[in-house]
C-alpha cells in the first residue's frame, strides 16, 4: 500500500511545489494509469514512491510518503527498492551490464539473492517477458521494445511487490507498447503486484488500468476508477489530454439525454453503450 | 572502425578463456614490444595477434584496426626517418640536404611496428570478453573495488550511446541547414566543437539517471562477494600461458 498524506514538493531552486498537496492511498494489487499535461508533476510523483525524491532530488519536502509502511524520508531509496522496482522513461540509463541476462543478475546479486535460487529467478523473468530468446543478447543490439522489457525483467527478478513505470511506451510503435501493457497486466493479475504506470497513451490506460490518477499542477485533480474519471472528459481535455473518441461520443450522449449509464473505457463497454441506446 | 569495442560472439578457445588470462596475454603482447627492440619479432607479434584474431573470428575487425592506423603510420614514418641522424647515410634527400641514415629508417620501422602491435591486443581481448565478466574477474580475483569495475563498463558501455546521441544531433543540424560534409578539416572543427555542449548536457544527465537507476537496485549494498559467476581457470588458459611463455622467451632471446 502506498500512502501519501498531503504530500508537497517544491524542487531546489524551483518556483513552484512540483507536488502540491498530494493526498490519497493506492491499495495493494492495484492497476493505476497516471496521466497528465507535460510539467503537471507525473514523475515527480514517480520519483517520490522510490525515495529519490527527497534523497537524491533535493528540495522542500512537506507530508509523508509510506511505502508498505516504510517512510520515504526515513529510509534511503536502496531500502525501499525491496519494496517498489523502477522502470525509467531513459531506458539506455536504466542498463547498467552488456547482455541481458546479466542485467537481470545486476540486481539479484547486490540484494544478496541465494545462489541456488538465482538461475531459476532469471529464467522465470524471462518467461514472463516472453523474451528466453534474448538471455545471451548484447543490450547495444536490442531494439527499444526488446530494451524496455529487459529492463521490467531485472525488475520481475527481484519480484517487488510495486512496480512503478514512467512512461514505458515512449520510444515504441503501437503494437510494442500494447504488448508492454498487455504483459503488465498479466504481472498484475497473476503475481497481484501494484502496477503504476505514467503514460501519455489513454486509450490503453483507460483500456488496462483499475484506476486513473489525473495530475494536473502537481495536484491530483482526479483519482478513480476509469469509468468515473472519464465522466470529467471535458476537464481533461481543458488539460490537453486527448480522451478516446468513444467517451467524447458517450459525453454528447448524456448531454442530450440519450444515454445514462458509464462512460465506456474501450471497445467493449463502448459497443454495450450503442446497443443500449439502439 | 566503428563498434571496435563491442563484443564479438563466437565458440573460439579464445572466447571461453578467463578474462584475466585474455587481459594477461594482452599486457604480455604489448609489454614484450617494448622489452626487445627487434624489428622481426615486433613484427611476429603483429602476426600472432592477427592468428589470435583469425581464431576468434575477428580477423575484420582487427584488419581494419591495421588499415586504421596505416595511414597515420607512413606520417609517423616519414616525420621520424628526417629527425634521426645518426648512422650510415643511405641517401641524401636532393635539393634538402637531408640525409637518411640506416638508424633512422630501423628506429622508424620499429616505432611504427610498436604502434601496430600494440594498439592489437586490447581491442582483440575487449571484442571476445564481455564486459561484465572482466569487470567481476577483476573484482573477484584482483580484489579491485567494484565501485571502479563498474565504472570501467559504464564508460565502454556509453560510447554507442553517446556517438547515436551526437549522430542524431549532426544529423538535426544537417537538416537546419549546415554543411558538415566540408572538406576543409577547420571548418569542420569549428562546426562540432558548439554541439559539445549539447552532447554534454545529454550525457551529465544520462549518467545521474543511470546511478539513480544502479542505487534503487541495490548498489551500494554490494560487496566482493556478491558476484554470483565463478571464473576457474581451465584447458584454454594453459594455452594463453603457452602463447605468453613463447612471446617471452621469444622477446628476451631475439
Amino acid at each position: 500500500m502506498i500512502e501519501f498524506n498531503n504530500l508537497k514538493f517544491m524542487y531546489s531552486g524551483g518556483k513552484k511545489f512540483a507536488l502540491d498537496g498530494i493526498d490519497l492511498t493506492i491499495n495493494d494489487g492495484e492497476f493505476i494509469g497516471v496521466i497528465g499535461p507535460s510539467g503537471a508533476g507525473k514523475s515527480t510523483l514517480t520519483y517520490a514512491i522510490n525515495g529519490t525524491v527527497p534523497h537524491h532530488y533535493k528540495g522542500d519536502f512537506y507530508g509523508a510518503v509510506k511505502v508498505n509502511g516504510l517512510d520515504t524520508v526515513d529510509n534511503k531509496p536502496e531500502k525501499i527498492a525491496g519494496e517498489v522496482g523502477c522502470v525509467f522513461q531513459d531506458i539506455d540509463a536504466q542498463m547498467t551490464a552488456t547482455i541481458v541476462e546479466d542485467e537481470i543478475l545486476f540486481g539479484l546479486e547486490n540484494f544478496g539473492c541465494p545462489a541456488e535460487e538465482i538461475e531459476e529467478r532469471i529464467d522465470e523473468a524471462l518467461k514472463a517477458l516472453r523474451i528466453e530468446k534474448l538471455r545471451t543478447r548484447s543490450i547495444g543490439t536490442l531494439s527499444g521494445g526488446q530494451k524496455q522489457k529487459t529492463a521490467i525483467a531485472a525488475m520481475i527478478a527481484l519480484r517487488p511487490k510495486i512496480l512503478v513505470l514512467d512512461e514505458p511506451t515512449g520510444e515504441l510503435d503501437p503494437q510494442s507498447s500494447r504488448e508492454i501493457f498487455e504483459l503488465l497486466k498479466e504481472l498484475n493479475k497473476k503475481y497481484g503486484m501494484t502496477i503504476i504506470v505514467v503514460e501519455q497513451k489513454i486509450m490503453l490506460q483507460c483500456e488496462f488500468a483499475d484506476k486513473l490518477l489525473v495530475i494536473d499542477g502537481g495536484k491530483a485533480v482526479h483519482y478513480d476508477t476509469v469509468e468515473k474519471v472519464l465522466e470529467h472528459s471535458e476537464d481533461l481535455e481543458k488539460m490537453g489530454i486527448n480522451c478516446p473518441r468513444i467517451v467524447t461520443l458517450a459525453r454528447m450522449l448524456h448531454e442530450n439525454g440519450l444515454y445514462d449509464g458509464v462512460y465506456p473505457a474501450e471497445l467493449d463497454s463502448a459497443e454495450k453503450m450503442v446497443r443500449s441506446i439502439i | 572502425m566503428k563498434g571496435f569495442l563491442d563484443y564479438k560472439d563466437g565458440n573460439s578457445i579464445f572466447h571461453k578463456m578467463n578474462p584475466l588470462s585474455k587481459l594477461f596475454l594482452a599486457v604480455v603482447l604489448c609489454a614484450m614490444c617494448f622489452v626487445s627492440s627487434n624489428i622481426y619479432f615486433v613484427a611476429g607479434v603483429i602476426v600472432i595477434n592477427l592468428l589470435i584474431a583469425f581464431a576468434a573470428g575477428i580477423h575484420k575487425m582487427a584488419l581494419s584496426i591495421l588499415s586504421g592506423l596505416l595511414k597515420l603510420s607512413i606520417v609517423l614514418f616519414i616525420v621520424q626517418v628526417l629527425f634521426v641522424r645518426s648512422g650510415n647515410a643511405l641517401f641524401t634527400i636532393p635539393g634538402l640536404n637531408l640525409p637518411i641514415t640506416d638508424d633512422g629508417v630501423y628506429f622508424s620501422l620499429l616505432f611504427v611496428l610498436r604502434l601496430l602491435a600494440t594498439a592489437l591486443p586490447l581491442a582483440v581481448m575487449l571484442s571476445v570478453t564481455q564486459m561484465s565478466d572482466l569487470a567481476n574477474v577483476m573484482v573477484s580475483k584482483l580484489k579491485i573495488p567494484y565501485k571502479y569495475a563498474f565504472a570501467v563498463i559504464t564508460v565502454i558501455r556509453f560510447i554507442p550511446v553517446f556517438a547515436s546521441e551526437m549522430a542524431g544531433i549532426i544529423e538535426s543540424q544537417t537538416a537546419r541547414g549546415v554543411e558538415f560534409d566540408t572538406k576543409n578539416i577547420f571548418r569542420k572543427i569549428g562546426l562540432i566543437i558548439p554541439l559539445c555542449v549539447p552532447l554534454l548536457i545529454s550525457s551529465v544527465k544520462k549518467i545521474d539517471s543511470s546511478a539513480i537507476a544502479a542505487e534503487l537496485r541495490g548498489f551500494n549494498r554490494r560487496t566482493s562477494k556478491s558476484g554470483y559467476k565463478k571464473y576457474p581457470f581451465g584447458g584454454n588458459d594453459i594455452f594463453a600461458v603457452l602463447i605468453c611463455a613463447v612471446v617471452i622467451t621469444a622477446g628476451i632471446m631475439i
